[in-house]
């Protein structure tokens, strides 16, 4: 680096002067100094344009509105219910006013429904329709006392789809497993045959092969950094292919669980 | 100076068990948080997940703020800071797998009121190119590493002075400075390709 050097002034040098040069706050000889090293220097000269440039195009960002909702999601998230005693009267009566008109417009949509499902010949088959629909539900994981805790945040929303569309898929092929090992031990009565290993048995196998999964993915040491990013940050990862994407099998929720 | 008192009176308040202070300081202090956010992670979405973490953080941690030690906007940058950066060391394995021409910003559609207004002067085709222009300089603001964007966003968005920036992000005055000058330039080259193939 011997031709740092340039005008009175270092390259090290010009770089600690040029936030203070786009600040204008430079003044006098220092001024002088700077614009005559930026004029001679090949490194220099392009980095105070560049620069210079950047600065034009971040002042194009301006501030952003919030989401209105956010402020109450902090409240709830925060102070909870605390807050809403605090409001006193105002909150209690608008909860309870959403809350009644809730019921009304539940019990409008509900009546014509509910008094056709009262003759006796479409209550069975509304029975058997809700009975199925629990089934299907527990079936994949989903509890209704689950959905009152579920996590509402855009982000978690597209998470949960994913999981539990995971789980239905599961359900499905569990169910095909269960028709083939039906129609496996109907062959093998006829043929009186030992039975093959116990389902319970190959689902404590293919239990076991999840955890061990889970455990190598969960296994990985997080690198500590000290509140530092990465150095592969600034990679552009253009794709990627996951070849042997992870069982999910439980929601995780970052926060309020 | 009347803004620390402010904010160090809100903290006392609230350490007392007043919630309307706790109320004021999140009225107060969303709308930078919110954009800090935004402007690091790129989007709506997870600059609101990000905002509310940031809260529930400084709730629970509020009697830790020292009054005596340091401006409360630091400490609340700060803190914004290192979930900033917790946030991209988690979702650096998710963006594997997402595309990168993924829509970056609802927000560049949505103006602020003031310049809504303001922009009743201009042409749909001037507002059109304007809006094309943010969201283009948005986009590339996520290319930059992340020590460089959090710079340039204290910087150049928050208007913070070097000292604070120095102090949030726990490096020397010399380095803030040598990252801003770096992530402008690089911003600029970054546009400057994207303008040329436009072109
Ligand atoms: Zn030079």
């Amino acid at each position: 680096m011997a031709a740092d050097h340039k005008n009175g002034m270092q390259c090290s040098e010009f770089d600690a002067l040029l936030s203070e040069a786009l600040d204008q706050r430079l003044t006098g000889e220092q001024l002088e100094h700077f614009q005559a090293h930026a004029r001679g220097c090949p490194t220099c000269g392009p980095l105070l344009a560049e620069a210079d440039a950047g600065l034009r195009w971040l002042h194009e960002l301006v501030e952003v509105d919030p989401p209105v909702n956010l402020v109450d999601n902090i409240l709830a998230a925060t102070t909870g219910l605390d807050t809403a005693r605090l409001h006193g009267t105002a909150a209690a009566q608008t909860q309870i006013s959403w809350f009644e008109r809730m019921q009304a417009w539940a019990s409008a949509v509900a009546s014509p429904i509910l008094g056709v499902a009262k003759q006796p010949r479409f209550a069975m088959s509304f029975g058997m329709a809700f009975f199925s629909l629990s089934i299907t539900m527990s079936m994949a994981g989903v509890k209704l006392g689950d959905l009152r805790h579920a996590d509402l945040r855009p982000s978690a929303i597209k998470r949960d789809y994913y999981e539990t569309s995971g789980r239905l898929v599961k359900y499905y092929e569990n169910i095909r497993f269960v028709y083939e090992l039906e129609s496996r031990m109907r062959e093998f009565k006829r043929a009186t045959m030992p039975a093959e290993p116990a389902p319970q048995e190959q689902e404590r196998e293919e239990d076991k092969d999840k955890h061990r999964r889970n455990d190598n993915t969960s296994g990985q040491p997080e690198p500590k950094q000290d509140r530092n990013y990465s150095q592969q940050g600034s990679q552009v990862i253009l794709a990627s292919v996951n070849h042997d994407p992870p069982v999910v099998i439980l929601a995780t929720h970052r926060r309020f669980s | 100076m009347e803004d620390a008192q402010v904010a160090a009176m809100l903290v006392r308040r609230c350490i007392a068990g007043d919630a309307s202070a706790w109320e004021e300081i999140v009225q107060r202090y969303h709308r930078r948080i919110y954009n800090i956010c935004y402007r690091f992670a790129g989007s709506g979405d997870d600059a609101q997940d990000l905002t509310q973490e940031v809260f529930i953080k400084m709730y629970r941690t509020l009697q830790s703020y020292d009054v005596e030690r340091g401006a409360f906007m630091t400490w609340v940058t700060t803190i914004t800071r290192n979930l900033l950066v917790d946030h991209f060391r988690k979702s650096k394995q998710d963006r594997m797998t997402d595309s990168l021409d993924t829509p970056v910003s609802e927000h560049e559609d949505a103006m602020p009121l003031s310049e809504q207004i303001h922009d009743g002067a201009q042409t749909p085709d001037a507002r059109a190119q304007s809006r094309e222009v943010k969201e283009t300089v948005h986009k590339a603001l996520q290319k930059l590493s992340p020590d460089l964007r959090e710079a340039v966003i204290l910087r150049d968005l928050q208007d913070m002075d070097y000292k604070e920036i120095a102090t949030v992000l726990k490096v020397p005055e010399g380095t803030v400075k040598s990252r801003i000058n770096r992530g402008r330039a690089e911003l600029a080259r970054l546009l400057q390709r994207t303008y040329k193939q436009v072109m």
